[in-house]
């Protein structure tokens, strides 16, 4: 039943007027929103994609183009060389390695990320005195520049430092741990300083995402004898599944992206231990400047990543749609 | 390239204006305390410039601090006698300045005036069309670049010079002279090897010594020789020339894949026996600081380490070590000798700057016989290293910072420094370079395999550059060899 279906016949269009000036309104304050993004896309990033898609297909050599000042040097000094360098990229071993490694790490951080994060959500979000400071404290290392992070990290990390000095201290013997250039737990330990500046990020997330559940059936679990850990896995859990999925994904394409920790740190070493798909495609096109096979390059990234987004959307909108799903039941009659 | 001035074009108030300032320069020139300029190779520089640029200009570059320290007191100079001054510098790493000149090279950017930078980017940067060439500047203001041997060849590209060095970088044999000369060692040595000590002739020779004095056990190791990623590659080089070897056949292929390159690849990775564990991971900022506490025996460094390591207020070493040629090797059926001059740190005048005649009569500025020293011979700023033919006249200034021994040391390995790959696309060989190594020396590939892929990946790369243009350069790279297999 609607609200126009209970008034006066002489009543509802007055409301319907009101209705369109509303959704006008509303239509108005959408474009307003949305056309910096838009005049962002069109003017920016469409140009962008364009030259990029062109100069996967152009061969660029900046070495041609020296002599010529003009902006078109870059197309006289492009040579056609159509699918050549997509089929190079598809074939490359050092990128599929990089693929893997990206994707390792990603989901590694995401992972210690999350967990970190939500279990200092779950101490965190029932107002107690001083939450204020520890909620600034935690907050913290998302607040450092990531630069920064790599530096500080390699002064506690090397084998002299006081990392390993604590460990010896603690274990009574000598530590000569090597957390940065033994290729076996380099990318672990860039993962650990990556989790270390991010976990806040999850831990704000879900601490939103906590404050927000309904009171009422954690209220009635609680009525009814629930234990703690019951209303945790069978109430909060649950409602918390759009959330958690969100802080997941957010994590996990921002770590595929790391690159000023690796980059600062390693750049790639030892070995190609760290050689993640930024340090890949960075080394590609700002060091060997071969700009068209970057070119393909981040394509094919893009690529997977939309493929990653759009299942991450399709899983958020499953979930949308369990939990309004969950709230709209009604009790049944009788 | 320099217009005449035509007076019927000088508005009045660009005339006071340059009058003003000439007036303002000249009646400041004579009390700038503590710089009188009586040779004539300044005061052309500067009448050269005052007559191109006659109001001054400020200019911009990029300029790692650790050089524009040294540097400045001659830049302050030159603005002083012409207006013509640095006002804004950004500060990045030397080693960080290649990729960021290339990407001004491709946006063909007039932001930078000038690039301090490694002087062996030139094929490539010039390739790129961002430099300018100095000669022009250099006839008009009667300058010659007047460096030790043929040193002042590294700053030209196919006949024309397009930078002017202020360091002089060149890879010198450091060694512990309190261990290398104690009879006790002497004596131990001895009787382990049946032979004198003696200064190493061969890298063979030079590993004997290193793994003789490598004890980790009191943090003394044996080498203190580069081994990560970013610059490292600096050694390769000396091995595989001193090998005989050449990057390249005369037809522009990959010439590592053989005997001189697997020599090259080995020597490399035998080294890590004698090196700190974490050595693949330190650069510079690590390696100097064990250098100078006295935690390590021996190494080929940069020379500029000399005037670091015997300055008694900041290194514990000093007085302590002795310096000398490089080791060579023998592979090649005689003792050839190479050291490595990367990076050779100068300045490079950006083409597309509408500032560059200002800027190119600065750079000449700071490398005359006298500014050259000054910059050299800073006892605080010692990045930028001995190169100038005065330079190495007793009582120069740079001898007063570097020492007796240090500057025989260097005119040594001058007389035989070689360029590292000097031809455009030197940052992607030797990205390619530096992965093989790296993965070499974390024990991914042996020293052939990394010889045979290194040659694949160049293969691409000079396909990629240009095989043509390539061996055209190629001229210019072996011209910068030196004659002499062994210094005098």
């Amino acid at each position: 039943m609607t609200a126009d279906s209970t008034l006066p016949s002489d009543m509802a269009p007055q409301l319907n007027s009101r209705a369109a000036t509303r959704a006008q309104g509303v239509r108005r304050f959408k474009w307003t929103v949305l056309s910096p993004l838009i005049a962002l896309m069109v003017f920016i990033l469409l140009p962008a994609f364009v030259l990029q898609g062109y100069f996967s297909f152009f061969s660029f050599s900046i070495f041609d183009a020296g002599d010529d000042t003009s902006f078109l040097s870059y197309f006289r000094a492009s040579e056609w060389v159509g699918l050549d360098l997509w089929k190079d990229a598809l074939t490359d071993d050092k990128f599929g390695f990089a693929i893997i490694r990206s994707l390792l790490f990603a989901v590694g951080v995401t992972v210690g990320c999350f967990v970190i994060g939500f279990a200092l959500a779950l101490l965190m979000y029932r107002p107690f005195r001083g939450q204020g400071f520890y909620y600034i404290f935690f907050i913290l290392p998302m607040l450092t520049v990531p630069i920064v992070i790599a530096y500080t990290g390699e002064m506690i990390l090397y084998q002299n430092g006081p990392l390993n000095d604590i460990i010896g201290m603690v274990t009574g013997t000598r530590s000569d741990a090597q957390f940065l250039y033994k290729q076996e737990v380099a990318l672990t330990t860039i993962a650990a300083m990556e989790i270390w500046n991010w976990t806040p990020f999850s831990f704000i997330i879900m601490m939103a995402g906590l404050a927000s559940l309904p009171k009422e059936p954690q209220e009635a679990a609680q009525i009814l004898g629930a234990s703690k850990w019951r209303i945790f896995w069978e109430v909060q859990l649950p409602l918390l599944r759009p959330v958690i999925l969100l802080a997941l994904i957010l994590r996990f394409l921002e770590s595929m992206a790391e690159f000023p920790k690796t980059w600062g740190l390693l750049q790639g070493g030892p070995g190609s231990a760290t050689e993640t798909i930024p340090v890949y495609i960075f080394i590609t096109a700002w060091q060997f400047f071969d700009i068209s096979y970057g070119a393909v390059l981040s394509y094919l990234v893009l690529f997977m990543m939309m493929a990653i987004v759009m299942s991450a959307i399709w899983l958020l909108r499953r979930e949308k749609k369990s939990l309004d799903a969950m709230y709209e039941t009604k009790p049944q009659e009788g | 390239m320099f217009e005449k001035i035509k007076w019927s074009e000088l508005s009045r108030r660009e005339a006071l204006k340059a009058g003003t300032a000439a007036a303002a320069v000249g009646a400041a020139t004579p009390m700038m305390s503590g710089t009188a300029f009586a040779g004539t190779e300044e005061d052309s520089i500067v009448a050269a410039a005052k007559k191109a640029v006659p109001g001054g200009q400020d200019l911009t570059g990029l300029m790692w601090g650790l050089y524009s320290s040294g540097a400045k007191p001659v830049m302050d100079d030159f603005a002083g006698l012409t207006n013509i001054k640095i006002s804004k510098l950004q500060d990045i790493s030397a080693f960080e300045i290649p990729q960021r000149a290339m990407a001004e090279a491709l946006s063909k950017s007039p932001e930078f005036d000038f690039f301090h930078v490694d002087t062996n980017m030139i094929p490539s940067l010039a390739s790129a069309g961002l430099l300018e060439p100095l000669d022009d500047y250099m006839a008009a203001a009667n300058f010659k670049v007047n460096a030790v041997g043929d040193f002042g060849k590294f700053l030209t590209y196919k006949g024309k010079t397009y930078g002017i060095t202020t360091d002089g970088n060149v890879h010198t044999q450091f060694i512990r002279k309190d261990l290398f000369e104690n009879p006790d060692e002497r004596k131990a040595f001895a009787d382990k090897h049946g032979k004198e000590m003696a200064w190493p002739e061969t890298w063979e020779d030079d590993l004997e010594l290193m793994k003789f004095f490598h004890r980790p056990e009191q943090d003394l190791w044996g080498s203190a020789n580069l081994r990560d990623r970013g610059s490292s590659v600096a050694w390769w080089y000396m091995y595989l020339y001193s090998a005989g070897g050449f990057p390249f056949t005369d037809d522009m292929e990959p010439n590592i894949d053989n005997d001189a390159g697997e020599y090259a690849f080995k020597t490399y990775l035998d080294v890590k026996e004698v090196s700190h564990p974490e050595a693949s991971g330190w650069g510079t900022p690590q390696m100097i600081p064990r250098i100078i506490n006295g935690n390590a025996f021996s190494c080929q460094y940069w020379d500029g380490i000399i005037a670091l390591a015997e300055n008694p207020s900041k290194s514990k070493t000093s007085g302590m070590w002795s310096y000398g040629p490089v080791p060579g090797s023998k592979f090649s059926g005689k003792l050839i000798k190479r050291s490595i001059s990367t990076p050779n740190v100068g300045v490079l005048v950006n083409r597309h700057s509408p500032r560059k005649e200002a800027m190119a009569y600065m750079a000449l500025f700071m490398g005359t016989a006298e500014n050259s020293a000054r910059i050299v011979g800073d006892p605080a700023n010692t990045f930028h290293d001995p190169w100038h033919v005065d330079h190495f006249k007793p009582g120069s200034l740079p001898e007063k910072v570097y020492t007796k021994g240090g500057m025989d040391a260097i005119k040594q390995n001058l007389q035989i420094v070689t360029p590292p790959i000097f031809l455009t696309g030197l940052l992607e060989f030797e990205t390619e370079l530096k992965r093989n190594l790296s993965e070499m020396y974390a024990g991914d590939k042996t020293a052939k395999k990394a010889a045979s892929d290194t040659s694949e990946a160049w293969a691409r790369s000079i396909r990629r550059i240009g095989k043509r243009r390539l061996r055209d350069e190629l001229e210019t790279y072996k011209s910068l060899f030196p004659s002499i297999d062994v210094p005098s």
